[in-house]
């Protein structure tokens, strides 16, 4: 059995846990061109570009000599709860001989959950998963960490690719050296140490600017997708925390008995612009906006796949929310016929109003 | 005081038990009407321009009435009406997204959940808040409910007898022209929301033009509710929205029956559920090896594209099949 899995976000996380379980694991490639290409031609055009972008990914590992698909499942209202039955069709009919282990709502369907985790866990001892599961959960807790400090010190750092540049050799180091707890916390702290020994320049907290990037998960974890958007921003000398990272997002699908978290707090900070969830992250998207804004955030920047169904809500109430917040947000969608040039050139402009806004209201304030 | 339907989304399914329902409370009710061009730019006006047309559909459907003066528009929200379903999250947002879009729609919107265990919504549970606001005598809003559901029941019956689908039952239940579908001996599913399917402006009245054709279309809500539900068991995994499961089960229905000759997918520009039940169904269709048609629809005005095609498509089945005038006539050559 070779095993692949959708790319999303730090895939060594995925890797790991697989590998330490002692699976043949192929990794998908880093999506490019040519996966969103292979995507496009094989995905029904109105679906939406994260679907796209993993249908194109699946191809190239099952090329690869992936045989098995670990996945997500769910059960709506966003289309991503039904990814995984129209992948698996798409790629029988394409010939490929494909198995697929879905992971659905635990609540839903728990016998069926448990079998498919009894099925992954093979001849492994519980003892033996469970230290995997801590080992890489910590894991994706510690590269989301140092990634987050990479994304509030990039914008001041003396020489342009350095942060960029450390961050990659820890990820590297992780991915190679990481097999017990013990060298998660090794690293964690000589990546620390790396990032803070990076020379930096930061001007005064008023002169700062600070950008929330919120949206769907996909868009704001990927960065091989979003264009880099946390590294575009950081470039224009923007302090940037993303809503979303992968351990959170493991938190959030956990059960609450195997130590999850749930977002209700944020999204009930939505509650008053959307009165059910609705899903996908809509609810916490709108959450967020409020919560960004409370704690001072300077602009805001709202990720979302071309005809997303909950973002486009979202989307909708966008110019309410800033209005009643009083805080600028920035709507892209993104899909497979985005470019750089385009995105770059609409961040550049919204940085200057935010920056304009922000000196503006300071004035007003000193005059006041 | 006057309460405005818009004439958009589920309203060719319900618009029977809503009118009945205000009516019986005393109230006036507005419609908006068959959408016209002037709807559907009041509608692009005030929505996010990635969105489907079915919203800005509704949403101009919703502004035409708050032009026409209208105190309130009625605009539920549906949560599910089938066990652990759902709705496409634009349904389950959409007083708030309406609230957010339209200025004018500020303290006049009349809006609730709505839930049930099937389609049939006439629950007091549903409606006792809603009736509330008009009487504050509860066995009025309990007869006003009754009435209402007697009423939407013929128009299910009048469906399922098949003689019928929703737009010729609701014309004969308000009183109108008595059109019974023609007896065509050939006959062609349409795999469509009723929101695109009986939207003239959007579907160009498809299935009237399939009558015209010489064929017979069949659609899901002439489909008995049961076996529809029965379909849905089967499958590994169904889908979560309740519209998009009917028509699921509808085309497996249709794939299987030998009567149908033909399957057609109706579809509105950006419709998300639909991307994937459309490809799905394309899969499907070339395993039972039956003609399959998508007919994507938009705001766009003109008609010769659909009957070009539909008509191709027609051709090809009637001459395919042992029954039609078509062939008895290439016979008798």
């Amino acid at each position: 059995m070779k095993i692949t899995f959708p790319y999303m976000g730090s895939t060594i996380i995925y890797q790991k846990l697989l590998e330490l379980l002692g699976y043949e694991v192929v990794m998908p490639p880093r999506p490019t061109q040519r996966t969103i290409s292979l995507g496009v031609k094989y995905s029904p055009e109105f679906a939406c570009f994260p679907y796209k972008v993993i249908m194109g990914s699946y191809i190239e590992a099952l090329e690869a000599g992936a045989d098995t698909i670990v996945t997500s499942g769910g059960n709506g209202p966003c289309r991503a709860g039904f990814y995984s039955e129209v992948h698996l069709r798409t790629l029988r009919s394409l010939g490929y001989n494909v198995e697929m282990i879905v992971f659905d709502n635990f609540y839903r369907e728990p016998l069926r959950f448990i079998r498919k985790i009894l099925r992954l866990k093979g001849k492994n001892s519980w003892n033996h998963v469970a230290r995997v599961v801590s080992t890489t959960y910590r894991m994706a807790h510690a590269i989301d960490s140092l990634q987050k400090m990479v994304e509030y010190n990039r914008p001041y750092e003396l020489e342009r690719g350095s942060f960029t540049k450390v961050f990659d050799t820890i990820s590297r180091r992780f991915e190679v050296e990481v097999k017990t707890v013990a060298d998660v916390r090794r690293l964690q702290e000589q990546g620390l140490r790396m990032i803070e020994a990076i020379p930096v320049r930061k001007p005064p907290q008023n002169q700062r600017i600070r950008i929330g990037v919120v949206g769907e998960i996909y868009m704001v974890i990927e960065s091989s997708i979003n264009m880099g958007i946390a590294e575009l921003l950081n470039n224009l000398g923007c302090e940037v925390s993303r809503s979303m990272y992968i351990s959170e997002w493991v938190d959030h699908v956990l059960p609450s008995f195997l130590g999850g978290r749930s977002e209700a707090a944020i999204a009930q900070k939505g509650a008053r612009y959307l009165e059910i969830p609705i899903g996908g992250h809509a609810r916490n998207n709108i959450g967020n906006m409020v919560h960004y804004r409370e704690q001072g955030f300077d602009g805001i920047v709202h990720l979302m796949p071309f005809a997303c169904l909950p973002e486009l809500v979202t989307q909708s109430m966008a110019p309410v929310i800033s209005g009643d917040l009083g805080i600028p947000i920035l709507t892209l969608a993104i899909d497979e016929q985005t470019g750089t040039a385009n995105i770059l050139t609409r961040l550049e402009a919204f940085i200057e109003l935010v920056k304009n806004n922000k000196m503006n209201c300071a004035h007003a304030r000193e005059t006041a | 005081m006057r309460v405005g339907l818009p004439s958009a989304l589920l309203n060719p399914f319900y618009s029977v038990f809503w009118r009945i329902f205000f009516t019986e409370l005393g109230v006036e009710v507005v419609e908006s009407g068959p959408t016209t061009k002037s709807v559907l730019d009041k509608g692009v006006r005030h929505s996010v321009p990635e969105i489907c047309i079915p919203i800005k559909i509704y949403t101009g459907h919703v502004q035409e009435l708050l032009d026409r003066g209208v105190d309130l528009v009625y605009i539920p929200r549906f949560v599910s009406i089938r066990r652990g379903d759902t709705f496409c999250p634009k349904f389950l947002a959409l007083p708030d997204m309406l609230k957010c879009t339209i200025p004018d729609l500020s303290g006049r919107m009349l809006t609730h959940h709505l839930t049930s265990r099937n389609d049939d919504i006439a629950t007091l549970s549903n409606y006792q808040e809603i009736g509330a606001r008009f009487t504050s005598n509860p066995n009025r809003i309990k007869a006003a409910i009754h009435a209402a559901r007697d009423q939407w029941l013929e128009f299910r019956r009048l469906c399922y007898s098949r003689d019928y689908n929703c737009q010729t039952a609701n014309a004969k239940l308000a009183g109108g022209k008595d059109l019974k579908t023609a007896p065509h001996p050939v006959r062609i599913g349409v795999i469509g929301y009723v929101y695109n399917v009986y939207d003239g402006f959007i579907s160009m009245d498809i299935l009237q033009r399939l009558t015209n054709l010489g064929v017979r279309p069949v659609t899901f809500e002439m489909l008995d509710e049961n076996e529809l539900r029965g379909k849905l068991r089967r499958d590994p995994k169904d889908l979560f929205w309740t519209f998009s499961n009917k028509l699921w089960a509808a085309a497996n229905m249709f794939f299987e029956d030998p009567a149908i000759t033909g399957v057609i997918h109706v579809t509105a520009f950006g419709c998300g559920p639909d991307s994937f039940l459309g490809k799905v169904l394309a899969l499907e269709a070339l395993k039972y090896n039956k003609p399959f048609l998508t007919v994507r629809v938009d705001e766009h005005t003109g008609e010769s594209h659909l009957q070009t095609r539909i008509e191709a498509f027609t051709d090809m089945i009637l001459k395919k099949s042992p029954e039609s005038v078509y062939s008895k006539t290439e016979r008798i050559s």
